[in-house]
Formats: C-alpha cells, structure tokens, sequence
C-alpha cells in the first residue's frame, strides 16, 4: 500500500515538472508595441542608406556594439533601449559617408509623429541648404572685403 | 566623400589638424590678405559655387551616389592652397550649419578634398596645358576627383586596420565603393565642369580669372 502511494506521488511529480521542462525548449515570443526606436538614415536628396551595417551602442557600455546589423530596404534600423540614457547608432556607408548620432531614450517617443529628419524636412532642407550655404560664404567674403577696403581708407 | 565625425579615430584626426592648420594660416596670409581684396568677390562666389554642387547628389548604379567638389577651378584660378582654404570654408559651413562630415574631421576632409585632389589637378593642368588647354582642364578636373577619393579612401583603409570599432567595412569594399563611381562617373562630370565653368568665367572677363 505504502508502495502504491509512492508511486502516484511520483507520477504526479512527474507530470507537474514534464511542462517546465519541455517549456525549457520552447522559443517563446512577446509582441510589445510603441517601445522601439526606430531610425531613418537617408541621403540629403531622399535615397534612403538602405542595406547598409549599423552599429548601435548602449549608454550602458559604450564601447562594445549592443545591437549590429543592416538597415532594410528603406534605411530603417530599429532598436529597443532597455536602460535610460544617450544612445549611439552609427550607421556605415561604404563610400565614407555615414551616420554617427546620439539618441536620448528617456525622451518619450510620440507615436505616429514624423521623425526628425523627415519628408517634409528633408524636402526643405535639400532646398534650403545651398541658400544658407551661399549666404554664410558670401557673408565671409562681404566681411573680408569690407574690413580690407575701410582699413585702406583710413590710411 | 565627406568622412563623418566618430569614423575616425583621433590618432587620425589629431595629425590631420597638425598637417592642416599651419597650412591654413600660410595660405590665408597669402592668398587672402589685403592684397587680395580685389579678387576676393570672385574667389567668394566660386567658393559659393563650390558648396552649391557639392549639396547635388548624382545617383550612380549600386546604391550610392556621388557629388561634384567645384574646387580645382579655384586650384587653377588662383593656386591650390587657396582652393585649400575655401574648400576647408566649405566643409566648415556644412559640418556646422548642416551636420555633413563633421569638426573632429575637418583636418582629413580638407587635407582629402581641399589640398591633394586639388594640387594633383593644378599640376596635370600645368602639365598638359601646353598641349591643349580644354584636355588640361578636363584631366585636372578627373584626376583631382580621384586623388582625394584615393585618399578618403586610404584614410577610411588605415582606420580600419588600426581600429575596426571606428570603421567596421574591409578596406577592399571602401576601395571599391569609392573608386568605381569616381573612376566612371565623378571625375568625368568633374572635369566637364572644370572646362564648361572657366570658360564661362573667362568669357564674363572678370578680376581674378586670368588663368
């Protein structure tokens, strides 16, 4: 008798354990949204950087890669923070050009707002761009002369 | 062509600085002194100029695109230490004003872009000027292009093997990615413009053209 009841509390060990440890073997996923950053790295005229390698770095250890891989078709990489703080991405483009910023990921992030950088904004900027450039180089320029020219005046 | 700020590691970008500044400060105290106020309006608008195609992006096949760089024209106009100066002034504009390239990167940028590839085209032009002037131009324009690819590429190369952290891509891909554009596409379009801009400029007769 003493046996038999041995035996069910063993059969019964047996089964409540059985499920861990088959869930050892198991890849369980989680759907979490609004929580990851996302980042665009596109050329000043729109053409996005796509298939290009990133890097991404954590406030946590700034010198070993957190995250690698290559942004997708449209130049996004995206990347989920797990501490608060400035994070780095650095996003490789073969010719020498690039992305290197640093993103802050304490700051809320708005979801369905426009990402800083752009359509619109890059629309402006590609327009805007040589006219402030031309205008700060001829400012130097205006400047130069005009500081040589009252000097030679005044003699 | 621009190299980015964190691309480059500092026992790069510190000796670019060292080789860069004394560079400016001579060629700013001969080409840009006093003496010079007559030729500075022309010097400023090419320098204008300069910026403007090097914001225009050309696509080439692979995903990439390439830009002019405008600044041989001033190398031939009036020497390469002041096309020197006035790319630096350029690459200085766009890393504050516009984020490209970058201050901690400014040395190699401008010794790359602003002084090599300029001096290699100023001395093809000399070399070839007494053969025919439009070849000259031309080949200045090419092969000023491909000098400071080369070097942009060299310096992205010898990172690399110093420190992969800074640039992770193998320098057999740098050198690819650079060259090929530049070889079949930007140094051709470089060079037309080198040609079709002074003639413009020596048609409109103005001060400071007189190359």
């Amino acid at each position: 008798m003493r046996s038999c009841r041995t035996g069910v509390v063993a059969i019964a060990v047996a089964l409540t354990i059985a499920p861990a440890l088959a869930s050892a073997h198991e890849t369980l996923h989680e759907v979490r949204r609004g929580s990851a950053i996302s980042v665009k790295a596109f050329e000043s005229d729109g053409d996005p950087l796509d298939d290009r390698p990133y890097e991404i770095f954590s406030p946590a250890d700034p010198r070993t890669p957190w995250q690698r891989g290559h942004t997708d078709r449209a130049g996004w990489l995206a990347f989920v923070p797990d501490v608060a703080g400035r994070w780095r991405v650095k996003v490789f483009e073969e010719g020498g050009h690039g992305l290197d910023l640093e993103i802050d990921a304490s700051a809320p992030a708005v979801a369905g707002a426009p990402s800083a950088g752009g359509g619109a904004v890059a629309t402006a900027a590609f327009v805007l761009r040589p006219v402030v450039g031309i205008a700060i180089i001829g400012a130097v320029f205006a400047a130069l002369v005009l500081v040589y020219r009252r000097k030679r005046s005044d003699r | 062509m621009h190299v980015p700020d964190g691309f480059l590691a500092p026992q790069l970008t510190l000796p670019a600085y060292a080789v860069s500044a004394p560079l400016w400060a001579w060629a700013a105290r001969r080409h840009f002194g006093p003496a010079s106020v007559e030729s500075l309006p022309v010097v400023g608008s090419l320098t204008a100029l300069a910026f403007v195609v090097q914001t225009i992006l050309i696509p080439v096949p692979g995903g990439t695109s390439i830009h002019l760089v405008g600044v041989t024209l001033l190398a031939i106009l009036q020497g390469p230490l002041a096309a020197f100066v006035c790319e630096s002034l350029v690459l200085l504009v766009q890393a504050l004003f516009f984020g490209v390239g970058g201050i901690t990167v400014l040395g190699v940028n401008a010794l790359a872009m602003g002084l090599l590839g300029p001096l290699v085209g100023w001395l093809a032009w000399k070399a070839v000027r007494p053969l025919s002037e439009r070849a000259a131009l031309f080949l200045a324009g090419w092969a000023s292009t491909q000098v400071a690819s080369l070097a942009v590429a060299g310096v992205l190369a010898l990172q690399h093997r110093l420190d992969p952290g800074y640039f992770p891509v193998p320098p057999a891909v740098t050198l690819a990615a650079m060259l090929v554009p530049s070889l079949a596409v930007a140094g051709v379009v470089e060079g037309l413009y080198t040609v079709l801009a002074l003639s413009l400029l020596r048609r409109a007769r103005l001060r400071g053209v007189e190359a």
